[in-house]
């Protein structure tokens, strides 16, 4: 155990004192957790607000609506801007990652109950504006929306009330009309009753009457059809006896009957008489008067003394207005990328030029540095400086030689990620090769510095390491850039990585062309020909020591 | 005194010396000169300056004061003229470990000025003086400390220069390497080229430069070749006695260019200012009764020079950035 004890003591020993690495363990961390942790602020709602630009061409209560909701909300700044295209410029020029549209009409089309849209103008790489943008938006179209429909809810609130006042004071009077007529229809049932039985008792006596008045007519007509009866039978007898002399006459005149003319013809007894010469004289009478009385006219209904009521004076409320509107139309958000691009991305669009700008600073700037440690190290760095070859020609090879590996890194990664996660490659692939030129240069002299700095290998790692996570984390390698409050992105224009990340996603994400990078193109270039002048500065000093 | 009144210009010519590191003089007024076809030793314990010096004369390190010429160009308005004509060997192997021997010569050969056929020569005779054209393709990591130590001198003075700059150039190497280090640097010399040795084995000097500067503290504390240094510091020969039975006090009285100088029991120092004494001494010691069992005679040495004019004092607190 003493063996063990003495082998714990000695490593702690020497651990402590390596302050390099001492630094590494601890600092290392902490530079990382506070970039890390400022940049990513923005998830967890601790950014800054982007500025969003507004234009309200609608001038309507949706475009007041949405200006003074979007005035009340913290997670942007409104920027109102008088036109569309003066909005526009502010996305394409990188002042806003998105700018907010309410079109000309929206505010009649949503009364109309028609649908609407609000333009979102975006930059399609600045996804988390865009999202924070996206969002607000959302909130206020369902805001807009929520209050279009809570005012045509009051509306047919207080409609329905009106509406069942009416019902109630109609079926008030409605029970009332209801029990009068009850009340009528008992009066008239009574009335009916009545009336039956007055027609009851007058129908007998009106048979009685009849019954006597018909024997007394049928004795009348007895007594008159009666020398009729006998007229008509002597007629018959008369007539008979005419025939026969008639017969005997023409018996007489022989030869000569023809001659006799026709007696006259006596008068045709009707049918209806020699029927009444035939019939019973009291058959005769019944069929004349009838058998019976028959049925007595009916007598006058009964005057019913409760008159009919008139109807009651109906309390019909008036029918309540329906809405004057119609239902409120719906607002749709239309999204449009300001660079022509798709407004959403392939993510390996920022994480293949981001991830490969991480480890091309690995590579050209730890290669530098250590390979110039090396270089003082093995003793060859002296070496070299006793003979003609001068420090800035040697430097300059090894430079080169770095940056030659550093360009075809860059090629390779950007086809992997071309065949491998189809990132896009811009209208211009070639295009690539400023930005990418630029950032190997930049990154290449960076490791120049590094060396100058450092006084050993052990101290490069820590400090290169802090140097490279942190030009990358900051200049938005490996998450949108603006993610980072608005002074860490201030503060990362002075990182080349900014540069050359803000051209791949002009080139790759926005799809613009080789002209919209030159500007980064030619910073990138200026940080490395400062960064090559403060190196050599630095490693001359070092060196010649 | 002025060194430039010579018939034949010194190819190193230091005059007045003075480097400073912050308030500290590295080099405090060094004067020295190496002549074309002379080797010469510099010596001094830790922290006298040699490094610096060489720092100096490779044009590696500026300096505050004085003259100094390589190969007719002052340093450090003529520094890339200077380089030309200098060779460099440092005492670190300073080759590059991953590339093979022939590239290492190569990538030297050019970076000194040779150019076209005349590198593929230069390497082809450098591989040839190292020994290494068996192994010239090899790696320089899998080659042996010996292999490595050649290589490193062959890369120094493969474009034949006018000045060689020698740090330590045989330390920790096997014999045969080291013979073979010493004939390069003789060839050199013999071709004319001007030699400077930075060295602390003072046999290794005196085996291989005809003159010594002796640096301590940053000053030239003593010149000249090895005899006449111990000459001028008055060192003697030793005779160490071994006798049968001890010797007795005052034995060697009326001899007087001799006198002992250590005595313990059978064994005697005596110290002879002239050779021509030692017969002298022995007839003593026979007179005394102490029969001489053996007897060595220690010849003073750069050593002993080197231990006169700078002491036996641990330097080790001055050795840093000198």
């Amino acid at each position: 155990m003493s063996a063990f004890g003495a082998a714990l003591t000695k490593d702690l020993r020497l651990l402590a004192r390596d302050r390099v690495g001492l630094v590494f363990l601890t600092l290392a961390p902490i530079v990382v957790i506070t970039v890390a942790g400022l940049s990513l602020a923005a998830l967890y709602g601790g950014a800054s607000a982007p500025v969003v630009p507004l234009v309200d061409e609608d001038g309507g209560w949706v475009g007041r609506g949405v200006r003074e909701r979007l005035a009340s909300e913290g997670a942007i700044r409104v920027r109102q801007v008088a036109t569309r295209d003066a909005a526009r410029a502010l996305v394409v020029g990188k002042s806003a990652g998105a700018a907010l549209v309410v079109p000309s009409g929206t505010s009649d089309a949503i009364a109309d109950g028609r649908t609407a849209r609000l333009v979102v103008l975006s930059d399609p790489v600045r996804t988390v504006d865009v999202t924070t943008v996206r969002a607000v938006v959302q909130e206020v179209r369902h805001g807009l929306e929520t209050a279009a429909r809570e005012r045509a809810n009051d509306e047919l609130a207080a409609a329905r009330e009106r509406t069942e006042a009416a019902r109630s004071a109609l079926e008030h009077s409605g029970a009332d009309l209801r029990q009068q007529l009850d009340a009528l229809t008992d009066r008239l049932d009574a009335a009916r009753r009545e009336a039956a039985r007055r027609r009851t008792s007058l129908r007998a006596a009106l048979a009685a009457n009849a019954a006597r008045r018909v024997a007394a007519a049928r004795a009348r007509l007895v007594d008159a059809l009666t020398p009729l009866r006998g007229f008509l039978q002597e007629l018959t007898t008369k007539r008979a006896a005419f025939d026969a002399w008639m017969a005997d006459v023409r018996k007489q005149a022989g030869r000569f009957a023809d001659r006799v003319p026709p007696p006259p013809e006596p008068p045709v007894v009707p049918p209806a008489v020699a029927e009444l010469t035939r019939t019973d004289p009291e058959t005769l009478a019944t069929r004349i008067i009838g058998g019976d009385a028959g049925p007595p006219d009916l007598p006058p209904l009964p005057d019913v003394d409760a008159a009919i009521p008139r109807l009651p004076a109906l309390d019909v409320p008036s029918l309540p207005t329906l809405p004057s509107a119609p239902l409120p139309g719906t607002l749709d958000v239309e999204e449009t990328s300001v660079t022509g691009a798709p407004a959403r991305f392939n993510t390996f669009d920022q994480n293949v030029p981001g991830f490969s700008v991480t480890f091309l600073l690995l590579g050209v700037l730890l290669g530098v540095s250590l390979g110039l440690l090396d270089e003082r190290d093995w003793g060859t760095l002296e070496r070299v400086r006793a003979t003609p070859l001068s420090l800035p020609v040697l430097l300059g090879a090894k430079l080169a030689a770095r940056f030659t590996v550093g360009i075809v890194q860059m090629v390779l990664l950007f086809v992997v990620g071309w065949l491998a996660f189809d990132v896009s490659l811009g209208p211009a692939p070639w295009a690539l090769l400023l930005p990418t030129t630029g950032i190997v240069f930049a990154g290449t002299a960076f490791g120049l510095v590094v060396a100058g700095l450092t006084p050993s290998r052990e101290a490069v790692l820590p400090i290169g390491s802090i140097a490279i996570l942190t030009m990358a984390a900051v200049g938005g390698c490996w998450w949108p850039i603006d993610l980072e409050p608005d002074w860490m992105r201030r503060l990362a224009l002075a990182f080349p990585t900014t540069w050359a990340m803000e051209a791949y996603n002009d080139l790759m994400i926005r799809r613009w062309g080789a002209g919209a990078v030159v500007g980064a193109t030619a910073v990138l270039v200026a940080y490395g020909l400062l960064y090559l002048m403060i190196g050599l500065a630095l490693f001359r000093r070092r060196v010649s020591r | 005194m002025s060194i430039y009144g010579r018939r034949v210009p010194p190819l190193v010519a230091v005059e007045d010396l003075v480097k400073r590191y912050d308030a500290r003089a590295a080099l405090a007024g060094v004067t020295l000169a190496v002549e074309p076809g002379e080797v010469v030793a510099l010596l001094g314990p830790n922290g006298a300056g040699k490094s610096t010096m060489l720092g100096v004369l490779a044009t590696l390190l500026p300096f505050d004061a004085g003259r100094v010429t390589i190969a007719g160009h002052a340093l450090p308005a003529e520094g890339g003229a200077a380089r030309r004509a200098l060779g460099l060997v440092p005492q670190q192997i300073a080759l590059y470990p991953t590339l093979s021997a022939r590239e290492n010569l190569r990538f030297f050969a050019r970076a000194l000025g040779c150019t076209g056929r005349a590198t593929t020569r230069a390497v082809d005779e450098a591989l040839e003086t190292a020994g290494l054209g068996a192994r010239a393709d090899e790696p320089v990591a899998r080659l042996s400390g010996g292999m490595r130590r050649r290589l490193n001198l062959a890369c120094g003075i493969l474009h034949r220069p006018r000045v060689v700059l020698l740090d330590e150039p045989v330390v920790g190497v096997d014999p045969q390497s080291r013979e073979r280090i010493f004939d390069a640097v003789a060839e050199l010399a013999r071709d004319g080229a001007a030699v400077l040795y930075s060295t602390h084995q003072m046999e290794e000097a005196e085996r291989v430069c005809r003159r010594a500067v002796l640096l301590d503290r940053g000053r030239v504390v003593g010149e000249g070749t090895p005899a006449t240094l111990v000459a001028r510091l008055g060192i003697t020969p030793t005779l160490h006695l071994h006798t049968a039975r001890p010797l007795p006090t005052g034995w060697l009285d009326g001899i007087p260019a001799a006198e002992v100088t250590r005595t313990s029991g059978c064994e005697a120092a005596v110290g002879v200012r002239e050779l021509a004494a030692i017969p002298a001494v022995l007839s003593a010691v026979l007179r005394a009764g102490g029969d001489v069992v053996d007897m060595t005679l220690e010849r003073p040495s750069l050593a002993d020079a080197f231990f006169a004019l700078t002491g036996r004092a641990l330097r080790d607190d001055e050795s840093t950035s000198a």
